[in-house]
Parts: C-alpha cells; structure tokens; sequence
C-alpha cells in the first residue's frame, strides 16, 4: 500500500442540501421505469468508475484510505448514525441510520425499492479492478453493512 | 449512499444518459424533476406569488451555497448567480461534464412558472461558466422586452426559445 495518502477528491463543506436525495430518489424511479433496472445500474457504475476515479484508482494500487474517508467526510457531514471497523482481514462500515434514506422517508413516503442500489452498484465499480471486493449487505430500512475485504 | 454534496455529479452521468436516448427523454425527466420540486416551491408560489419565489430562493442561496444575489420588486424577481455551485461541481469533476448541463435549471422552472402563470427569462450566458441570470415577471411583456438583452436564453419543454 502507498505510504502517502491520496487527499480526499472531492471534500465539500459549507451547509447540506439533503432535498437532493428526493431528487435522486425521483430518478431511479423515472430511469427504472422507462429504461429499468440494468440501466439504473449501469449508470451508477459509471459514477463509480468515473466520478470516483481518484478512489478507485487508489484501490486499485491497494489504498483504502480515500474511500474510509470519504465515508467519514460525508456520513459525519449528513448526521447518520455509523461505525467504522478497521480490522486486520476487512473494514466495515455499519450504517445504523442512513441520512438519506429516512430524509426521503420524511419527505415523499416513498423509497424507491432501488434506492440502496446507488451504494451497492457504486462500491461495486469503484473496487473492479482493484485487488478489493466491497460487498454491500441492506440489513433494514436504512441500514446497511459495507465490507471492503481482499478477494480471495 | 452518493453524499448530498455529490448529486450535481450524479444527475451530469444521468443527463448524459439521457441525452443519448433522445431529446424527448430529457425532456421527460427534467418534467418529472419539476414535479418532483413542485413540493418545495409550488405552495409558496400559489399563496404568495413574486414574494414565495424569493422565500424559496432564500433559502437554497443559503443551504446550496450559492454566490447569488437576489433582487425582488413587485413586478419581477432576479436571480444573478455569480458562482453557481452546481455547474462548478460538475466541472470540479473527474468524470466529463455534459455539455448542456445548465438546460435542466430552464428544464424543471420553467414548467412551475406555465402553471402558475409567471413569465421566466432565463439568460445562461455561457454553458461552460457557472454563472447566470434568471428573471421573473408576473406581466408577459416585460419578459418579451427583458428576453432581448439576454446573450444565451434558455427554454423549456413547452417553450422553445431561438
């Protein structure tokens, strides 16, 4: 692994527009609906190839830092409710209350049945090629179990 | 979960999708994303008119962290955007931008003021800079007159410009 840490691509601050996830909950169900789900999701493969290209170039050379600190940056700047594990084989993130999901709950009623998917299909592409896999498990509404673990 | 402060970048991979299905499906979407925001703008606008655009508009200068400067009279509201943070966003970006990606602000407006029977003249000026000018009139000539000094006007599904 790199001794010296990437910086983190994109570390926005100032104040949070969390009505964005109601928009993004609207496309997913707009894109599924007209195109369906494959689209959905290889349009969230892209974000994860090509907007997330400095993390995932970083896995790629075997650095996990960006990523553990992205989800750090944002989920702290969102007000969920997280763990992060840093073990010896693996590194879970445990999402007890996800942000996004309950402020489009609050918001619409609604969640899309595909709404997670923008994480497990993102994780997905964001470590191809790389020597991690990062498993996405939803255990509830709004909870959720990342793993970044080596591939076997 | 992609973080709030990243959707601009998601919804530029989705305009660029869309725009490779076709215009009619552009259109669609940036429909459904004006209905979408009718939750947000559509009571104010109803109740209060010029005033509730300026309430609204308050209120995400502030939470989108806009550079923008607001300027509301009784005969029209003006929204000077100085730096856009959506646009740079998009360009801050290492994925590409889509070249029209400043259309879909005309594309979700632009049908809530049809219905509400409000007038916009929406003045981007340059696509590939952050910055734009959009004006508000309860009466259709002022618009007309306003829509002549604009360098880059922007329509909307329903209203073509040019």
């Amino acid at each position: 692994m790199a001794t010296h840490e990437s910086p983190m691509r994109y570390e926005e601050d100032g104040n949070v527009h969390l009505d964005f996830h109601g928009a993004t909950n609207t496309t997913i169900d707009f894109i599924v609906e007209r195109f369906g789900v494959d689209a959905m999701d290889a349009i969230f493969r892209k974000v994860g190839r090509d907007v997330y290209a400095s993390i995932r170039s970083d896995l790629i050379a075997g650095d996990t830092r960006q990523l553990v600190r992205q989800w750090r940056h944002f989920f702290d700047r969102e007000g969920a409710e997280y763990d992060i594990e840093i073990g010896a084989d693996e590194i879970v993130l445990t999402v007890r209350r996800c942000t996004a999901w309950h402020h489009v709950k609050g918001l619409v009623g609604h969640v899309s049945p595909h709404f997670c998917d923008q994480t497990s299909r993102t994780n997905e592409a964001m470590a191809e090629g790389s020597p991690f896999a990062i498993d996405t498990e939803i255990t509830g509404e709004g909870a959720c179990r990342q793993v970044i673990a080596r591939r076997a | 979960m992609i973080p709030s402060d990243h959707f601009t970048r998601f919804y530029n991979e989705i305009f660029k999708f869309l725009e490779s299905q076709g215009e009619e499906a552009l259109e669609a979407y940036w429909l459904a994303i004006s209905k979408n925001q009718e939750r947000h703008i559509l009571d104010l606008i109803q109740t209060q008119g010029l005033a509730g655009m300026y309430e609204y508009w308050s209120h995400i200068k502030i939470e989108e962290n806009c550079d923008m400067d607001l300027d509301f009279n009784e005969d029209r509201l003006e929204l000077r955007m100085n730096v856009c943070p959506s646009l740079s966003k998009v360009m801050d970006n290492d994925a590409a931008p889509m070249e029209r990606y400043c259309d879909h602000c005309a594309g979700w407006i632009g049908p809530i003021m049809d219905k509400t029977g409000y007038h916009m003249v929406y003045d981007v000026i340059d696509r590939t800079k952050p910055q734009c000018v959009t004006r508000i009139f309860k009466d259709p000539d002022k618009a007309r007159e306003a829509e002549k000094s604009a360098q880059l006007l922007m329509g909307w599904p329903g209203h073509k410009v040019g």
